[in-house]
């Protein structure tokens, strides 16, 4: 597990799952969802829901249910209990209707190297129900997209992870999706290719409306491109939400970086009587009750002699939050 | 970005969901013949053996044939049972080993190519693709489960039939061709050999397709698969042992009634083979 930041207070309240029902433009509904393979447990009594043309970040360790997650809203797992609903069409009872209207980019690519990179779009364009043109037309354009134009004709056998992962892209951007699942979209992407990916995903979602499921392990890209946040381990929801609740559910309070120039001197910081604080290598950083508290802070530093040269309300990022989830998650169940 | 167009008279034909649909089935199964095509492990075995069989045999038989020794051939014939050398026995002597082998041994070999062909594209199409971990794509796709099959036993069964009557209409031929100097006149195809090809190849053909599905949902991998289907070319060879020593006899009403009772466990077996083949286990299992 990666070391909290310098600073980071220990989480005080407990995280809870965003229990407020679906609003009524859900694109995705789930309600105890459940399903059991024979190795046990994969998903238990999942409830969340995503807003039309947000990105909502499936996150957890490896085997917390997330693929299964997937898997489950495209209606090519049936769950043992509980239902779903993916643009008001179940996947339990209508697959084939939910699968139309998503594209899933699935973690390993999937793509049959026998054919070209042209073959393996317009197949799927096909198979979509496109025209043979259209399906040229979108294989054409995405292939530009992603950098695969001169490759057009070339079989996959032999691709690099990075051009694997783009034209897996590509497929299932072809039918333009209302909805789409991306199982680490960035791994095995060169810096620049990561990039453009994460800015096409945000750009899908902000410009283009497009709903998006994102499971990864990189979380500074969740954190960049997520408005909704959910955190999966065995099989169970641990946290639901925007990552601004969330982490105002786990540090009650404002933390506050404040820049003295050097190191803040303990006797200061225990002059103060505030709630929590804590030296940093340009000052302290001191948790308040509300913000409010602020200048009454900066008014008690300077009576103590000292320069204040900013004070900044800390902002806690995803990967934080995901972080102080986690270790809630193993302090349990310890 | 531009919007892709998908016409709303598909999209709706496609929310009924009752007929297949069969430009999806097209493209999927053109897709699995493309890959066949492209992959040398699988077109080796499928062209090598009909060549040998169909093409190589022949003609090396009518070449023995021009140089045997008349009298042994006919001691031979005379030694088959009697419904097995009827039709040779009248014929001049150095005609009956070409009318004896390339007429009546031949047939039950022939079924292995058939048998072969559908059980090697049946590998790849079924094992091959989890092995190819490019199932998971295929699930994600808009296509029912019962249309997903439907293409994979239509890109393993069409070859397969196709191989089966060219490659006879080339045996045919070169039988034919190679036989004249001695024959003198068209002898192939004969009434068992239409039954044959006709009847028992496709039935045969869809056995091993049978077969293989039910393979393929244990194996994980194409060689897997082929080591566990190579089971059902026994009996065909057991066959053809049979038919060569005289201990079974197919003869017309045989063939025909051969050829049924493949028909149905075939159909037994894929019939079978669909129901297995749904998403959720198939997808529990990647």
């Amino acid at each position: 597990m990666n070391p909290a930041p310098p600073g980071t207070p220990a989480p005080q309240a407990a995280v809870t799952v965003d229990r407020t029902a679906a609003p009524a433009d859900a694109a995705i509904r789930t309600e105890g969802l459940r399903r059991t393979f024979p190795s046990g447990v994969a998903l238990e009594g999942l409830d969340l829901w995503v807003r039309r043309g947000e990105v909502l970040a499936l996150l957890g360790p490896n085997g917390a249910g997330k693929t299964t997650t997937v898997r489950l809203l495209n209606g090519i797992l049936a769950p043992d209990a509980g239902s779903a609903s993916v643009l008001g069409h179940d996947p339990a009872v209508d697959g084939d209707a939910v699968r139309r209207v998503t594209g899933v980019l699935t973690e390993n690519a999937g793509l049959d190297d026998r054919l070209t990179v042209r073959e393996n779009l317009v197949f799927t364009a096909r198979v979509r129900g496109m025209a043979k043109r259209e399906a040229e037309r979108r294989t054409a354009e995405l292939t530009e997209r992603f950098g695969l134009a001169d490759r057009l004709d070339q079989r996959t056998a032999g691709f690099s992870t990075g051009q694997r992962k783009r034209l897996a892209l590509a497929r299932a951007l072809i039918h333009d999706p209302e909805v789409l699942f991306l199982d680490e979209p960035t791994s095995g992407l060169d810096p620049s290719a990561t990039r453009d990916v994460v800015a096409l995903i945000g750009s899908l979602a902000a410009d283009h409306g497009r709903t998006i499921v994102l499971c990864t392990h990189f979380l500074g890209e969740a954190g960049r491109l997520a408005d909704r946040m959910a955190v999966l381990d065995h099989g169970r929801l641990h946290a639901f939400g925007r990552p601004e609740e969330l982490a105002a559910q786990l540090w009650q309070g404002v933390t506050v970086d404040v820049d003295l120039g050097a190191p803040c001197p303990p006797a200061t910081l225990a002059d103060l009587a505030v709630h929590d604080s804590g030296p940093t290598p340009t000052g302290c950083w001191v948790r308040l009750a509300t913000r409010e508290e602020i200048p009454r802070l900066v008014r008690a530093l300077v009576e103590r002699g000292h320069t204040v040269y900013g004070v900044g309300e800390r902002q806690r990022d995803l990967e934080e939050i995901y972080f102080a989830i986690e270790a809630r998650i193993t302090g349990a169940a310890a | 970005m531009t919007a892709a167009h998908v016409p709303a008279e598909r999209a709706d034909h496609r929310a009924g969901n009752s007929r297949p649909d069969w430009a999806a089935i097209r493209a999927l199964a053109a897709r699995d013949l493309l890959a066949v095509r492209r992959s040398k492990a699988v077109m080796l075995p499928m062209l090598l053996v009909p060549a040998l069989l169909l093409i190589v045999l022949p003609i090396v038989l009518a070449i023995a044939a021009g140089r045997s020794d008349p009298g042994g051939i006919g001691r031979f014939v005379e030694s088959l049972p009697e419904n097995l050398s009827a039709p040779i026995i009248d014929l001049p002597e150095n005609e009956r080993i070409i009318v004896l082998v390339h007429g009546h041994l031949l047939a039950p070999l022939f079924l292995i190519v058939p048998l072969m062909v559908s059980a090697v594209i049946a590998a790849d199409a079924f094992a091959g693709e989890k092995e190819r971990r490019s199932i998971e794509s295929l699930l994600y796709l808009p296509v029912s489960d019962r249309d997903l099959f439907l293409a994979k036993i239509i890109a393993s069964l069409v070859p397969a039939v196709a191989i089966s009557w060219i490659g006879f209409a080339l045996y045919a031929l070169v039988s034919n061709v190679s036989a004249w100097p001695i024959m003198h006149r068209v002898f192939l195809p004969t009434s068992l050999w239409m039954v044959v090809i006709l009847w028992v190849a496709p039935a045969v053909a869809l056995l091993g397709l049978g077969v293989m599905v039910r393979v393929s949902a244990r194996a994980t991998t194409t060689q897997e698969a082929n080591q566990l289907g190579g089971a059902v070319i026994l009996p065909l060879i057991f066959l053809a042992l049979g038919q060569s020593t005289g201990l079974l006899l197919l003869d017309l009403p045989v063939a025909i009634a051969v050829g049924l009772a493949v028909w149905l466990v075939a159909l037994l077996l894929t019939a079978n083979g669909a129901r297995r083949f749904a998403r959720d286990r198939l997808a529990a299992q990647v």
